[in-house]
């Protein structure tokens, strides 16, 4: 009696309907995209060769284009990027870690959460940089100064989302598998985990932004290497192209994680 | 065909005796379950009706042991029930498949956690999924199934694990009428097949008539036994039997029963709103 007498219900998840006329087509969603890129290069062109701004300020396309081609060609960019990288991630993994676990352990217990409230949501938006120094002093100027950093930042992000997920778990799957007589580490891994998989992954989407964040500019502060020490090189012997070039690598790669991770969090909710 | 199996002097397949649980403290404590006590024999469908605030799904909380703190007893065997009992799978009455998980990797979820190797477990879920009716959904995401198809795959998930006894709490209450008594059928139709022991917990008349051997009318609050109904309709049995006379007689005869205690549980429901928590 497959489905006799009884209609398909609609997804759980509606789609809201578009506010103004048009329906919303990816089509022309990608055609307004492409238009703003193309207006925003041209205006730049145009501005390069206006030459209203002071020399190298806004340099034109080609010359951003070249600098772009030979940043890719050079080795020292590479090592750059690998420190960067290595300290980026090393940092998202440690506060991620420490973020799921204090945010399953607040989320889990209503008053460890009510008597650290205040701490997360208050310390959270704190901007990190200005505990530098005092990273410094601890853990030197070397990569480990700016993972401590950039791992703070990353971990108030996944803590607060992982904590929210945890409240948001419907109670009757909790049920079920203690009615299925599930052990800790089957409800952990069975129920909680993926659960909570969505909120936790955009913790860490959150946590890999601020930890970028983070990193870079603590390289660009104090430090002999990476991205942003890199920048700073390159902003000091004023080369505007080359410092345009990094910065469209940065946002290449920043973003292509981005997306890669709400991918992660989108599939089979 | 009670009489029968009783008449066999089986043990019976569960003993509720004398449970009482009381909620609050103080002024505040409030009686949900009183000295409540009946049986339920290996192969027979019992059913638990009664007003909201009877204390029906307490009931079903204590039976299926995730409720331990009470007094009297629920005996399975020799054993006193406090914890989640492998003899019992529970059915509940919310949404409550997996949304992450596929059909067939829902039901296989009790499987999983017996550690029953994977193709044992995918071959033993599809012989329930194929029981309630749903072959050709078992790649389908809970979410893009009906209500009813997910109460469906709910109900196989709890038999794949072969409870000795199926603890129902209003597994159809979100549902319309039409779907149902459909599913009403299914189930008679499990239960035939699989001479499962059931007990459902429902405040739907037609329901309890329709599926039951016998029917355990319950009081409003403080609940209680009210009395014990044979239902002695024959069996096979089909949603047909709802337009027998036989059927009709029954359901008059229990919402007699019922309509003292619905009528005190209306006039107390705007108290009850107000009270905190509900033990309904």
């Amino acid at each position: 009696m497959a489905a006799t007498g009884e209609m398909k219900a609609p997804a759980r998840r509606a789609v809201a309907p578009a506010i103004g006329g048009a329906p919303v087509t990816a089509r022309a969603v990608l055609l307004v995209r492409v238009v703003v890129a193309l207006a925003i290069l041209a205006v730049w062109e145009g501005l390069s060769r206006s030459g209203l701004f002071y020399g190298e300020v806004i340099p034109s396309l080609t010359r951003i284009v070249a600098s772009l081609g030979k940043l890719l060609v050079d080795p020292v960019f590479y090592k750059n990027l690998q420190v960067t990288a290595l300290e980026t991630f090393t940092s998202l993994a440690i506060g991620a870690a420490l973020g799921v676990v204090t945010g399953i352990v607040l989320g889990a217990n209503r008053f460890l959460m009510r008597a650290f409230e205040p701490y997360v949501y208050y310390l959270s938006p704190t901007p990190r940089i200005i505990l530098f120094p005092v990273m410094i002093m601890w853990f030197g100027v070397g990569p480990a100064s700016k993972v401590a950093l950039g791992a703070l930042s990353a971990y108030f992000a996944v803590a607060l989302s992982t904590a929210a997920g945890m409240r948001q778990i419907d109670a009757i799957l909790i049920r079920v598998g203690r009615s299925f007589r599930a052990t800790g580490w089957q409800m952990a891994t069975k129920i909680y985990l993926p659960a909570m998989r969505v909120p936790i992954l955009n913790g860490i989407r959150l946590g890999m932004g601020t930890a970028i964040i983070t990193v870079l500019l603590a390289e660009t502060k104090l430090s002999n290497q990476g991205l942003g020490y890199m920048i700073m090189q390159v902003y000091t012997r004023f080369d505007m192209p080359g410092l345009y070039a990094i910065l469209i690598v940065v946002f290449a790669i920043a973003g292509a994680c981005n997306a890669l991770i709400g991918k992660l969090a989108r599939e089979q909710v | 065909m009670s009489a029968v199996i009783e008449d066999i002097r089986l043990q019976p397949a569960m003993v509720v005796d004398d449970v009482v649980k009381r909620f609050g403290r103080g002024d505040e404590l409030v009686t949900a379950v009183d000295h409540v006590s009946f049986n339920v024999q290996q192969g027979e469908f019992v059913s638990v009706i009664g007003p909201s605030g009877c204390g029906k799904s307490t009931l079903f909380n204590i039976i299926g042991g995730l409720l331990g703190d009470y007094e009297g007893s629920v005996m399975i065997g020799d054993e006193r029930i406090s914890a989640p009992h492998p003899a019992v799978g529970m059915v509940f009455q919310e949404e409550s498949t997996f949304p992450w998980r596929n059909v067939i990797e829902n039901v296989a979820f009790p499987l999983e956690l017996q550690g029953v190797p994977k193709s044992e477990r995918m071959d033993r879920a599809h012989h329930f999924i194929d029981m309630v009716g749903l072959a050709s959904f078992e790649k389908n995401f809970p979410s893009q199934l009906s209500g009813g198809m997910r109460q469906r795959v709910s109900i196989a998930r709890t038999l794949v694990s072969q409870p000795k006894i199926l603890l129902m709490d209003e597994p159809f209450a979100a549902l319309d009428e039409q779907t149902r008594l459909l599913l009403g059928d299914k189930i008679t139709q499990i239960q035939q097949e699989l001479n499962q022991t059931t007990l459902l917990i429902t405040h739907n008349l037609t329901e309890a008539v329709q599926l039951s051997d016998r029917i355990v009318v319950m009081t409003y609050r403080p609940g209680k036994v009210k009395r014990i109904v044979d239902i002695k309709l024959p069996r096979p049995r089909t949603s047909d039997v709802v337009g027998s006379d036989a059927f009709g007689h029954y359901v008059a005869e229990i919402w007699n029963d019922l309509r003292e205690e619905a009528t005190r549980g209306m006039a107390d429901s705007e108290s009850a709103a107000a009270r905190r928590g509900s033990h309904g």
